[in-house]
């Protein structure tokens, strides 16, 4: 698999504030990169980096293998933070210009307006738009040349529910269809469910970077119920239990290595106890996400 | 070059503040140059012995060669209405974040200061045309002999005049991408010559010959005020090419200065 994107000892000081810290990165064609961090952790300075608007204090990246140019950046598409664009001009006025810039046919529009479901409001102004139209003009702004690489940058910032479901679905037709994606995001439901490597920034420095699908190996944790009164005694009588957490009314039961949820389901019928309520919970992204950062201190 | 400007035309005419300025700028150039045999009356009416002592009529205000020099002089004065354009056009782009944008999507920081200095060019052309089309007709209306010798003498002065809108406009620019702020940059924009003024005359004694290096003030001394010959006083109705040079000098100075801000700078 090719390299889309290579970072290498990327660095960027504002004054005495190191904001990015050495970086060593590496992106491939078709992966779905999350970039995970708390604010201030250096994402969207890097990003900006990348883009062309930060001048980096040293160390470099490439594009596509190449040293980057502004043409190159005409191949991807992406929405830093916020949606930009001229609050006087038309939604349709605006990609027009933007497709100007990224000389690219203006026949496109339409299929992108379409896409992101705004096709009725094209031509009221922009400052006429809720946030999550804004938001959805940005990403049809962003994949009007048909980009290869797209890079969203909170893409879900301030949305209801609804937006943040409909942004999700647009970026699991587009990760379907092979282009690469860099998603920067806090919310890491959305960042589980859709990447498939991330890597965890704090104060500017890589702290880890993996795929998403290691997150779920190592232990399974189990959740269970049943109608008995002993059940706590009854699950730590089972030889796969390593710990149990009471939660809810539920217990949450973490399994040894080797032991699966269906040993624990055999385990409780051979004592006639069925279970109300089983369900397997893979380690989640939040509370990995949590510990490398607690283990960066 | 030109799908540059193209950009940048697209920004402007949809915004009704461009079309409501510019629409100023060369509707209020078109009423004061056609008016100037009215304002001669009325300081007939206002001054005592004006109308009796000099025949009105007489003075060749719009005569074929006058006219040029006189049209271009008055018309420099208005040049500060499109400048003021060009500063919002560029600090919108500041405070809008959209020059950020516009790197992000794929223009590079020196085709977006290419597609700004392409409009200065348009408007400083477009003011030449004006004046140029204005000159001819009122020539025409009021002179007494229409000689192609005369008409085309001190038209020369139109390159000066692009010169001098040009150099006004690309200081603008230069000071929109310093400050970035419109208010702060128009009050400066219109402080500027003031500001020069009082530099100048407190230096004057010392060194009088650094004048005319003086950014502003080598314009001022390219175009003259030409009405002086009407007082039979001599006037400079040539274009001096030490003054032009200096003055195109600035002109490189400030787009130069302004590529390097845009170069530099975190956006």
């Amino acid at each position: 698999m090719e390299t889309v994107l290579s970072i290498s000892n990327l660095t960027k000081d504002f004054g005495r504030l190191r904001a990015v810290n050495n970086l060593n990165l590496e992106v491939k064609a078709g992966q779905v990169f999350g970039m995970l961090g708390p604010n201030g952790s250096g994402k969207t300075t890097t990003l900006g980096m990348l883009m062309g608007v930060i001048n980096p204090t040293a160390g470099e990246y490439r594009w596509f293998g190449e040293t980057p140019t502004h043409h190159l950046r005409k191949k991807i598409g992406a929405v830093l933070e916020h949606p930009i664009f001229y609050p006087y001009l038309s939604g349709q006025k605006n990609l027009e210009l933007n497709s100007m810039i990224k000389e690219c046919s203006a026949a496109n529009i339409p299929k992108v307006l379409e896409l992101v479901e705004l096709t009725e409001r094209k031509d009221d102004k922009y400052k006429t738009y809720s946030l999550g139209m804004k938001q959805r003009l940005a990403i049809a702004s962003a994949l009007l040349n048909d980009p290869t690489v797209l890079i969203l940058d909170e893409p879900t910032n301030g949305l209801d529910p609804m937006g943040i479901a409909e942004i999700r679905e647009i970026i699991k037709k587009i990760a379907s269809s092979g282009k690469t994606i860099i998603l920067a995001s806090h919310l890491l439901d959305e960042v589980q469910k859709v990447c498939t490597h991330f890597a965890v920034l704090k104060k500017g420095t890589m702290v880890y970077s993996g795929p998403v699908d290691d997150v779920g190996k190592g232990s399974e944790t189990v959740e269970v119920n049943a109608d008995v009164e002993n059940l706590n005694e009854v699950l730590l009588a089972f030889t796969g239990t390593s710990s149990i957490n009471r939660d809810n009314g539920l217990y949450q039961v973490t399994l040894r290595d080797g032991f699966h949820s269906k040993d624990l389901n055999k385990f409780l019928v051979e004592r006639e106890i069925v279970a109300t309520h089983l369900i397997t919970r893979k380690k989640s992204l939040e509370k990995q996400f949590l510990e490398i950062l607690a283990e960066a201190r | 070059m030109l799908h540059l400007l193209k950009i940048d035309l697209k920004k402007l005419m949809n915004y009704r503040t461009f079309w409501v300025v510019c629409g100023l700028y060369f509707i209020t150039l078109a009423f004061v140059t056609a008016s100037g045999m009215e304002f001669l009356k009325l300081l007939a009416r206002m001054i005592e012995g004006f109308g009796a002592s000099i025949n009105i009529n007489r003075i060749p205000l719009y005569h074929f060669p006058d006219v040029w020099l006189n049209l271009i002089w008055f018309c420099g004065c208005f040049k500060v209405v499109l400048a003021i354009m060009v500063v919002i056009s560029v600090t919108n782009e500041f405070s809008y974040r959209t020059l950020r944008q516009n790197i992000i999507d794929g223009l590079s920081r020196s085709q977006f200061l290419w597609s700004k200095i392409l409009t200065n060019v348009l408007l400083s052309l477009m003011s030449v045309a004006m004046i140029f089309v204005i000159g001819l007709v009122t020539g025409l209306i009021y002179s007494p002999s229409a000689v192609y010798e005369y008409i085309l003498t001190d038209t020369e002065f139109f390159i000066a005049y692009f010169l001098e809108i040009f150099f006004f406009l690309s200081f603008a620019l230069m000071i929109s991408i310093l400050i970035q702020r419109s208010g702060l940059t128009i009050i400066l924009l219109l402080l500027s010559q003031m500001i020069e003024w009082i530099i100048t005359a407190n230096i004057d004694d010392q060194l009088p010959w650094i004048e005319h290096f003086f950014p502003m003030k080598s314009i001022w001394y390219l175009i003259e005020f030409p009405y002086m010959r009407y007082g039979f006083q001599e006037i400079k109705d040539y274009i001096d090419i030490k003054l032009f040079l200096i003055a195109a000098g600035w002109t490189a100075v400030f787009n130069y200065v302004s590529y390097l801000k845009l170069k530099k700078s975190d956006i």
